[in-house]
């Protein structure tokens, strides 16, 4: 029999159970959109990491304060030891070659407030080089001045949603406001960007980094913000990074120096995890709608016999019957699997569309997986009742008897 | 009719078709322990982590310094409002308050000779032994000394002591951390992990020697124990009003334990219950298989129908026999689900007997009842389909 023959064959016997090839085809393709709509909101959770750190920037490289030797641990967060990370050490980091910004950063909380108007929020204290790295922009204003590393100017940046706060009524650029003991006027408002990854900005002030160093009076770094030029010499910009460091700490590299691509790394391998387990979980419903091809399979099977017994007797090989099952029901599966695939990419296509902001899509590898699971779960499974079918015998076939 | 009629005929209908009811109770009952897995397994997660958190006890409340609604890093920053020793030592006086344990945390090079290994700094005082629930191995934990100025003593966790001391003896020994210089009095046993912070790679000194290691005024946290029979909020509203009438203003923030379970215990709930539902998937999918096969089983005994309808049987009644069917089919899957699910996750418990794994009777009655809804509904088409049946065109039929 050619491949025209077996599909006319199983066309026929398809469309001969309407019902039963509609069920099994909801059954099969409820088992694919189910995986692939699941996989797609883990696969959506990864995008928006990736873009969120695309959005800064792509080559930068994080200096903490600390190091431990522990391994497998996370890095020091902490970012206290007992020799500080300071302002004149991120200075010297300007002299690697490949390192084009810096950014040192001293952060605290602080009380800030506009009369009776008053805050409780996170300072940071940096350079201009910040808004290099972490790719910030300006609404109104201008930036820090350029000398933020040498001077400590009394002049802050507001976040979108602190100026907003502090001066509900009027313009905040170019008033005066009280940060802790200390009295600093607004040059910037920062853009309503939100969230970066974890550091809600909305609500923070930026100052100088020697502006910070008096507001908190410490001279310690709590991180430093390194773009790179060339992203493929990271591993030697690291090295002389700890060199530079060593050389002003007494001999001792004491800083952990976190790379932005082992940073989301780490975020897709555990983003994947998730994603594929979810997925598996969800491809137990294709090992149950196998089961049911399997129970259907067999009816099929015991209501054909008469069929079978006459295709036997005009000359069809045991080998030849147990094909023709088996292809009936590939064809089912693969009819199924079209139409979950069809189901979720309209879906997803719906979403997008809709709501552009939200980063989903349908990765290739659970596309990929599920048709091929759905496959062979659809060939093994029928396959004792297509062996069943060759074993028939023809006589007793065609004469009625079981 | 009797019960026990309807009874007998779906028994004789199930058992008719052997390997169909099988089959079908097999895809079902795939479907129903998914679900009870999924919802096992969510809920030994939410136990094993709500354990983790209340190993040291439920009645804490942690004060970290500066008011900032960014959850939980305050204590990390530096701060204009610094919360002190001196606070800490105010807070003792606290009636219900058991223990109050100030916490600096950082980063150093633990030295003994030409030994060294850049570990974690942990400043505290000596009733964190009972607090923490460490154990001591060798010596004795910090001593009770004031807590502005202690001995310089140190307390090295089991993986430290490995690395610097190997198998000789650590205790009595000068250790140098930073600048300054300890001696070791004890070593802990090894604890592990808590909150991916590993409490073994540790050494432990005086808080106020901590802070001027680190140049620092603020310790990061005070973790305050109190007595069991105040209630959780009764007493944090007491560490609130005192902490402002010796700062003038809030400028601290509280989180207590009980808090902090209650949204942990929220979000493990919802991780829980989602799990369970991508279980309903199968269990979708299993109805599906009920409804097929049902209604192939009313398409072969179309002729049985019209015999039945021609007795004198009403279509309510055929529509009973059905719909029994299918309840029945669903609620032996049900019963195999359960035993299938129970039956796994006691293996699992085998192989990791540390791990809570809770058998909750009323999983079983809510799987059972789910099952026989499911039945009802599956079971609902093809029945109506058999009650509509013409009594003189079924019996015709070939």
């Amino acid at each position: 029999m050619n491949l025209a023959d077996h599909w006319l064959f199983s066309y026929q016997a398809l469309i001969r159970h309407r019902l039963r090839s509609a069920m099994l085809l909801l059954a099969i393709s409820i088992g694919v959109s189910s995986v692939l709509l699941l996989t797609s909101i883990g696969e959506g959770a990864r995008l928006f990491i990736e873009q969120e750190f695309s959005a800064l920037g792509a080559k930068m490289l994080i200096v903490l304060p600390g190091k431990k030797e522990t391994t497998g641990s996370a890095p020091p967060i902490y970012g206290t030891t007992p020799r500080d990370l300071t302002i004149e050490d991120s200075e010297t980091l300007k002299q690697i070659s490949n390192i084009s910004h810096v950014a040192p950063i001293i952060a605290g909380t602080a009380t800030v407030s506009n009369q009776s108007l008053a805050r409780d929020i996170i300072i940071l204290g940096t350079t201009n080089d910040m808004f290099t790295v972490r790719n910030l922009k300006l609404q109104q204003g201008k930036k820090l001045p350029l000398n933020s590393h040498i001077r400590a100017t009394p002049v802050c940046i507001l976040g979108a949603g602190l100026a907003q706060k502090l001066f509900p009524k009027t313009s905040a650029v170019g008033q005066w406001l009280r940060i802790g003991e200390y009295r600093y006027r607004v040059i910037g408002l920062l853009e309503q960007r939100g969230e970066s990854l974890g550091l809600d900005l909305r609500d923070m002030a930026i100052i100088p980094v020697q502006s910070a160093q008096m507001l908190f009076n410490s001279p310690a770094l709590f991180r430093i913000l390194l773009q790179l030029k060339q992203a493929d010499s990271e591993a030697k910009t690291i090295e002389q990074i700890n060199k530079a460091i060593a050389q002003r700490h007494e001999g001792e590299a004491d800083i952990t120096v976190v790379s932005q691509d082992s940073v989301l790394n780490a975020f897709d391998k555990i983003i994947l995890a998730v994603t594929a387990s979810i997925g598996a979980i969800a491809a137990i419903s294709l090992f149950v709608a196998g089961i049911l091809i399997m129970n259907v399979s067999y009816i099929s099977v015991s209501q054909r016999r008469e069929e079978i017994g006459l295709l036997k007797s005009l000359g069809a090989s045991a080998s030849e019957i147990h094909r023709i099952f088996l292809i009936g029901s590939l064809v089912l599966t693969i009819f199924g699997v079209l139409i979950g695939i069809v189901f979720s990419y309209s879906v997803i296509f719906l979403i997008n569309i809709n709501f552009p902001d939200i980063p989903i899509a349908i990765p290739w590898w659970s596309t990929a997986s599920a048709s091929i699971t759905a496959v062979v779960v659809g060939l093994l499974f029928s396959w004792l009742p297509a062996k069943k079918a060759a074993a028939v015998d023809p006589i007793l076939a065609l004469r009625g008897e079981q | 009719m009797r019960v026990a009629d309807y009874l007998q005929w779906i028994y004789r209908a199930v058992n008719a078709q052997k390997r169909r009811t099988l089959l079908t109770i097999f895809g079902f009952s795939v479907g129903i322990s998914a679900v009870i897995l999924l919802n096992a397994i969510g809920e030994s997660l939410r136990q094993y982590i709500l354990q983790e958190f209340t190993q040291f006890g439920s009645h804490i409340v942690a004060i970290t310094p500066g008011k900032t609604e960014t959850f939980g890093v305050g204590g990390l920053l530096n701060t204009i409002r610094p919360l002190t020793l001196e606070d800490t030592i105010s807070l003792k006086r606290l009636p219900n308050a058991k223990h109050v344990v100030p916490v600096v945390m950082g980063t150093a090079q633990v030295k003994w000779f030409e030994r060294g290994r850049h570990t974690d700094v942990a400043g505290l005082t000596a009733p964190a032994l009972s607090a923490w629930q460490l154990s001591i191995a060798q010596g004795r934990f910090l001593p009770t000394d004031d807590m502005l100025t202690p001995r310089a003593f140190a307390v090295l966790g089991a993986t430290l002591k490995q690395e610097l001391f190997a198998n000789d003896n650590a205790i009595g020994e000068k250790v140098h951390i930073g600048s300054h210089s300890f001696r070791v009095i004890g070593v802990l046993k090894a604890k592990g992990e808590f909150m991916g912070v590993n409490l073994d790679d540790m050494v432990y000194i005086p808080a106020a020697k901590a802070l001027r290691i680190f140049n620092r005024n603020s310790v990061m946290e005070v973790d305050i124990f109190f007595d069991d029979n105040i209630a959780t909020s009764a007493f944090s509203e007491q560490v609130k009003a005192h902490l402002i009438a010796r700062h003038n203003s809030e400028d601290f923030t509280m989180i207590s334990q009980d808090d902090m379970l209650q949204t942990l215990d929220k979000i493990l709930r919802f991780v829980k219950y989602a799990a369970a539902g991508l279980g309903l998937i199968s269990l979708l999918v299993g109805a599906v298989g009920i409804i097929t096969i049902l209604t192939i089983t009313v398409t072969e005994r179309t002729q049985e129908i019209g015999l039945l309808r021609a007795l004198g049987f009403s279509s309510t009644q055929i529509r009973y026999f059905f719909i029994g069917e299918a309840i029945v089919l669903a609620l032996i899957s049900g019963i195999i689900g359960y035993i299938i699910a129970m039956s796994l996750l006691f293996i699992a418990k085998l192989f990791m007997p540390t791990i809570p794994i809770v058998f909750d009777a009323l999983v079983l009655i809510l799987a059972l009842i789910i099952s026989m809804i499911i039945g009802m509904l599956a079971g609902w088409r093809p029945a109506s389909k058999a009650a509509k049946l013409k009594p003189v065109l079924a019996l015709r039929a070939e």
